[in-house]
């Protein structure tokens, strides 16, 4: 086994993200309508909502789609389908925290849903990212 | 993959060890066309070298690949020093195919207790994350890091269970063998099976039991356990591997309940009033059904500590049942708690729900106990309500809290839990140690809360109190810090899930 990990590590980065993904999601059924997903939205305090036909996530609705469909004026209940983001980026749950965050900077995201053997399995945002430093798992019972 | 699992041999004298027993168990496993052999600890009685040379000399004839950790017992005597020289390596990783074991000692010298301490978690913790992508994880310690039943009083504990709880589940680890206890115990927490072995060959059994071990079946979909015992008798249970992680589902919802703890109210430094009044203020804007307090309502159990507390949490204008902690019922506390809060048992039933408080304080003590006759009247109301939404609540935690001691003060958490949950109980919410944690154990989902207003309180994410959502189909649990308000999702749980396939 290694030993060269004897004192708490403070550089995360190249740990994958497993530890740090929310493993579950909260989502919408593509023939919800919008005004259901935003419900859903202020129901559970959340920035996102995976989009899913039965139970394959298609899509994902984030605050800033939200905002898009009230200025363009669509009605309230035109289905999220109409008004999400497609085209996903998924990050397999093995990837190394550094290379999501390159990914989330490059794409200008701050969303990505996480696979796991091609499965759709959580989701993490810069948030999950920027609380690294709080969500480290550690144990300071004794060094031995 | 077959996993052949033993633990707690003893191998010593006879009047520690049937020998006959490990004997013809060493030609189960040869006959069981297992892949792998794990014996999760206490090879030897006393970590004597008579007893490891003899114990070397009966392993050898293992013919499958075997991983054997040390156990308390062979940390006796010196004998860890030992357990290298006749056994192997005392922490470790072997790979076997696409399956990773990961074993580390969790006993030291001349104790029962069990810890794994910062060097051997870190190791643990990478080779987690180097066998992220690996299909099968498997984590083989020696002391259980839930409580089991029928072993007595809870005791003997791992110290930091909870944060060995902690990185097993967020590692999404596939099994955890343990033993030590003597008793077999399975629980599915969250993904991971969580398997204790009986004593294979020790002559000390528990609540009548006799030698036992487990065979362990492992594939793509599902975890197979059957336990059998020596004297023929087998018990067998499934679960599915795969896991729903996409939540649209929710149908109505049917109750929401607040939980908080550890508000320790006083004219003290250790009492936040501006967090108590800030949560109150959330809360009362959330619209709960109830909120539920899990004790240590006041700092110390004296009048004026009451007197103050009564009139902050008048401030709260939803309905409140409270379970006292035992500072609540020191000195005065007892008859203070009576007059300004009722009864120490509080329910609340609405003809859909019912939360049921089990007092489990003492007065002068940490340490708390429900005991075998309140056990049974709590099962006894619960078992009325047939129909209900079940919630229990109480103070001390029946699950280890990340980033404390586990000290095991509840005495009899391994009954409780194993019963609350045979039970299908649906929640089971504690108040201890003033960290957040939830997981759910079977059907039941297990919650803990924060403390809410108390400078001491060990989550770096602040002071916070449970958010409870039950819906048609799903409960959802969010921990709200109790200053600012911000939320943090603790899980989401299909209601009416089978752990059991």
């Amino acid at each position: 086994m290694n030993m060269n990990s004897r004192y708490p590590s403070f550089s995360e980065l190249n740990k994958p993200i497993r530890e740090v993904v929310t493993k579950r999601l909260i989502g919408v059924t593509t023939d919800s309508s919008l005004q259901e997903g935003v419900a859903k939205m202020v129901e559970f305090t959340i920035s996102s909502l995976v989009v899913t036909d039965g139970t394959d996530p298609v899509g994902l609705i984030t605050d800033t789609d939200v905002k898009r469909a009230v200025a363009d004026g669509l009605p309230p209940d035109i289905p999220v389908e109409k008004v999400m983001t497609t085209g996903l980026i998924t990050v397999d749950i093995s990837t190394p925290i550094r290379e999501a965050l390159e990914t989330m900077s490059q794409q200008k995201i701050k969303h990505m849903l996480v696979t796991e053997q091609g499965d759709i399995v959580g989701v993490i945002t810069l948030r999950d990212l920027e609380d690294i430093s709080r969500q480290r798992l550690e144990t300071y019972i004794s060094r031995e | 993959m077959r996993i052949f699992h033993l633990s707690d041999t003893h191998v010593g004298s006879a009047s520690d060890f049937n020998k006959g027993t490990l004997y013809r168990l060493l030609e189960a496993i040869n006959e069981s066309g297992c892949d792998l052999v794990i014996h999760s600890g206490d090879v030897t009685q006393g970590g004597r070298r008579t007893e490891y040379k003899r114990a070397r000399q009966m392993l050898s004839r293992i013919e499958a690949p075997a991983v054997i950790l040390p156990g308390n017992h062979d940390a006796r005597s010196g004998g860890l020093h030992l357990f290298e020289e006749y056994i192997g390596d005392t922490s470790g990783v072997r790979e076997i195919g696409d399956t990773a074991v990961i074993w580390v000692n969790s006993a030291f010298a001349d104790s029962d207790q069990g810890r794994v301490g910062m060097v051997k978690y870190n190791m643990m913790r990478r080779a987690l994350n180097e066998h992220s992508d690996t299909s099968i994880k498997i984590i083989a310690l020696h002391h259980h890091v839930v409580p089991i039943p029928r072993a007595g009083r809870e005791r003997n504990v791992l110290y930091n269970a909870g944060d060995i709880l902690d990185l097993i589940l967020s590692s999404d680890v596939d099994l955890v063998l343990s033993g030590h206890r003597h008793y077999p115990n399975i629980y599915r927490i969250e993904n991971t099976v969580f398997i204790n072995a009986g004593a294979a060959s020790a002559t000390k059994t528990r609540y009548g039991d006799v030698n036992s071990y487990n065979l362990v079946d492992i594939d793509a979909e599902r975890q197979h356990v059957a336990t059998r015992w020596v004297d023929g008798s087998q018990r067998e249970q499934t679960f599915s591997r795969r896991r729903r992680h996409v939540f649209s589902d929710f149908g109505r919802r049917v109750f929401r309940a607040v939980q908080v703890s550890n508000s320790y109210i006083s004219d003290g430094r250790a009492f936040l009033p501006q967090h108590f009044r800030n949560a109150v203020d959330a809360i009362s804007g959330l619209q709960p059904d109830l909120l539920v307090h899990c004790g240590g309502i006041v700092r110390e159990g004296i009048p004026q500590d009451y007197d103050i507390a009564a009139r902050e949490l008048s401030r709260f204008n939803v309905p409140v049942i409270y379970t006292p902690a035992g500072r609540d019922i020191n000195y005065l506390g007892y008859h203070l708690y009576a007059t300004h809060f009722g009864q120490f048992d509080q329910a609340y039933s609405d003809g859909a729900i019912l939360f049921q408080g089990i007092s489990s304080a003492q007065y002068d003590s940490h340490e708390g106990i429900v005991g075998p006759t309140e056990r049974r009247a709590v099962l006894d109301q619960l078992a009325a309500a047939p129909e209900h939404i079940k919630a229990v609540f109480l103070h001390h935690n029946v699950l280890p809290i990340p980033h404390s001691r586990e000290k095991g003060l509840l005495e009899d958490a391994g009954d409780l839990l194993r019963e609350l949950v045979d039970a299908n109980v649906d929640l089971i919410l504690t108040g201890t140690s003033s960290h957040p944690f939830a997981a759910r154990v079977g059907n039941t989902v297990v919650i803990n809360a924060n403390s809410l207003s108390s400078v001491y309180q060990r989550s770096l994410y602040g002071n916070s109190f449970n958010l409870i959502d039950i819906y048609e189909g799903a409960i959802a649990v969010f921990e709200i810090n109790s200053l600012w308000g911000r939320r943090r999702l603790l899980g989401i749980w299909e209601r009416n899930n089978q752990s059991s396939d």
